[in-house]
């Protein structure tokens, strides 16, 4: 694995800002520290994918799609693991993500409490 | 009467006097040379018979005065040079023989001049008279002629206007003139003759029979018009609508002559304005009926659109709730995440209300309205459905446009179709998607919306055709979109038409008109570059 974990950090990737500021706000009233980025290539050119230890990413977004994001981080070698949250999960994309290697594939709205388990679950491993 | 020279009543020719006393002297000239010619060759002397010949020739010829200038002449040749020898009373017995002649030839050339003079004037009376009968003539051609062609004319008219004319006695009962438009419209066999009143009334449809026979009589009683509808059935059973017009016709002592009036078929005029009526409701379902299928289309993306901010809902009173239940509950953290609870839900409200109005069936209703508004609204409604497939939308507006007189929905309606076909034809290709918006002024009488896409182009050899109802590019397209956009740009006045764009993809634009006298609003630059 290319990239180290130096520090638990959870990087949100979503084009919708209140959808990213709710989701980092939910985090820190859990605990954990997080980064929203409003599109993939602001993350990818970020230089943050390196400490990044759980990924939770919106599919459909303008430009670089969630499922592509996670098909470049797997080219280079950087197994992050990622949580999908959509509004337009069907089941082939759903397994598409899984399949390649994504922790969790949530339909928006999810529940809190499944999101958070599966956060700890990333951070843990 | 007109009479020539040759018709004066006193004897003489019409030549000149000197021609008239010419032919004296050479007719007496003439039987002298005849005379000497006899002469000469020992024949009988005829001098006497050939002088009373020269005598009656210039009386009838040249007049009474040549004829006694002939007479004296032939007197005097003969006395001095035929028989010079005579004695005085044989010459003026002689002498008086001619007299006497010329006497009688002079009372001959009255009569035969009272003759011609006679004769010439009836044959002008007579000549008039033909030539005035031969006007009359003319003139009563011309006129039939022209009554012809007036009711050749009339007969045109009454049958391309399904209208009949009619004259009816009430006293006598009779129908005294029946138009022949009249029997088609009445369904009669013109062969049949005038129609008896009872007949009319056999063919009119037996629910209407009672109360047109009570107007026309109460229009009788009061020497009134009258106006009625009815249905006529015809001899092959067909049932057709018809209208009649009756006005009175009085004599100066005010007693009623008769009615004359007309009986018009209204059947086809009738169906036509029921489909017409037919038409526009269908129009109007349809209308409906496409934006329903449109907001089908979008129905994905609203999802996805009110989605959002209700995750942001679930998650800010998750976290309220996370910070409430906390081993040291933060009542701040809980405060902050609870208004952002309360901000998210009316943001998906808004979409909601946004929806709602354009989905709404309803009457057209014309207020001033700013087409960058409303191109504004329409891009925050389409925002996702172009994000879904990877579209960017760029903003060129006028910032100095003028407010227009449009239906908003109407107008959003159109835009909404123009941009769901601008990105329906981007979907499939793989160069650079991008939609453009352009608004601008056009001039000082409309100004110009435009969208532009670098998607597959116009159908080719199709140009014309994408305006056409129930044309369609699209599987599962209605073929309305185009049409139904169309008739509301043009029923604001506007034009919407569509070219193909360089160096791909189509551009559609409308103009709607700037109402006079409208103040120009000057609104922020909105020159924007929007990645959605």
């Amino acid at each position: 694995m290319s990239c180290k974990k130096e520090t638990k950090l959870v990087a949100i990737v979503d084009d919708d800002d209140s959808v990213r500021g709710t989701l980092q706000e939910l985090l820190r009233s859990a605990g954990f520290p997080s980064r929203g980025f409003d599109s993939a290539e602001a993350f990818l050119t970020s230089g943050n994918q390196q400490e990044t230890a759980c990924l939770i990413t919106d599919i459909r977004m303008p430009g670089m799609s969630g499922l592509e994001l996670q098909a470049r981080l797997n080219a280079e070698r950087c197994r992050i693991p990622t949580i999908f949250i959509t509004a337009h999960g069907d089941e082939e994309m759903r397994f598409q993500a899984l399949r390649a290697g994504a922790v969790e594939f949530l339909p928006k709205p999810f529940d809190d409490e499944i999101l958070i388990e599966s956060v700890r679950a990333a951070l843990d491993r | 009467m007109v009479f020539s020279d040759k018709m004066r009543w006193t004897t003489g020719p019409a030549w000149p006097i000197g021609l008239c006393y010419g032919l004296a002297v050479v007719s007496v000239a003439a039987a002298l040379g005849l005379s000497l010619a006899f002469t000469h060759f020992h024949l009988p002397q005829p001098f006497g018979a050939f002088a009373l010949s020269a005598i009656a020739l210039t009386f009838w010829y040249a007049g009474t005065g040549p004829g006694i200038l002939a007479a004296v002449l032939s007197s005097l040749v003969r006395d001095y040079l035929f028989d010079p020898n005579t004695s005085t009373e044989s010459r003026l017995l002689f002498d008086l023989v001619f007299l006497v002649f010329a006497f009688l030839m002079t009372r001959v050339a009255r009569v035969r001049n009272q003759l011609e003079l006679r004769v010439a004037e009836r044959t002008a009376e007579l000549t008039e008279l033909n030539d005035n009968l031969k006007r009359e003539i003319f003139k009563h051609h011309q006129v039939e002629a022209e009554l012809r062609l007036s009711e050749a004319y009339l007969a045109e008219a009454q049958r391309l206007s399904h209208t009949g004319s009619w004259a009816w006695s009430p006293s006598s009962g009779d129908i005294r003139y029946w138009s022949e438009e009249c029997y088609r419209v009445q369904g009669f066999d013109p062969k049949g003759g005038l129609p008896r009143y009872e007949e009319f009334f056999q063919s009119v449809h037996p629910d209407d029979q009672a109360r047109i026979a009570e107007v026309i009589e109460r229009a009788v009683r009061g020497r009134e018009d009258f106006e009625f509808d009815y249905r006529i059935i015809h001899p092959g059973g067909e049932i057709r609508d018809s209208r009649s017009f009756g006005h009175p016709i009085l004599d100066p002592s005010g007693n009623l002559v008769e009615y004359v009036g007309t009986i018009i078929d209204v059947t086809d005029r009738r169906q036509a304005e029921n489909e017409r009526e037919r038409l526009r409701e269908a129009q109007t379902d349809l209308a409906h009926a496409s934006r329903l299928t449109a907001m089908g289309e979008l129905t994905a993306s609203l999802a996805h659109e009110v989605n959002q901010p209700i995750t942001a809902v679930v998650n800010g009173a998750s976290t309220c709730i996370r910070w409430l239940t906390r081993d040291d509950p933060d009542l701040g953290e809980a405060r902050e995440a609870a208004s952002g609870v309360i901000r998210n839900a009316k943001r998906a409200a808004e979409i909601i209300n946004r929806v709602r109005s354009i989905s709404k069936k309803g009457e057209s209703k014309r207020q001033l309205v700013d087409a960058n508004d409303l191109i504004g609204e329409m891009i925050a409604l389409l925002r996702n459905e172009a994000n879904r497939y990877s579209i960017s939308i760029r903003t060129d507006l006028d910032t100095e446009l003028p407010k227009v007189m449009a239906d908003s929905v109407q107008v959003q309606q159109v835009m909404m179709n123009l941009i769901m076909n601008s990105i329906d034809a981007m979907k499939e290709v793989n160069q650079t998607r991008e939609l453009a918006i352009r608004s601008r002024r056009e001039e000082d009488k409309c100004l110009m919306i435009s969208v532009t896409d670098s998607g597959m182009g116009l159908p080719a050899e199709q140009e014309k055709q994408i305006f056409d109802a129930f044309f369609t590019t699209k599987p599962h397209g209605l073929g309305m979109g185009l049409r139904i956009s169309r008739s509301i740009v043009e029923s604001h006045g506007g034009r919407l038409w569509a070219a193909n764009n360089s160096p791909h993809g189509a551009c559609f634009s409308f103009t709607l008109p700037i109402p006079s006298g409208v103040p120009e609003q000057r609104s922020k630059p909105s020159d924007a570059h929007t990645n959605v």
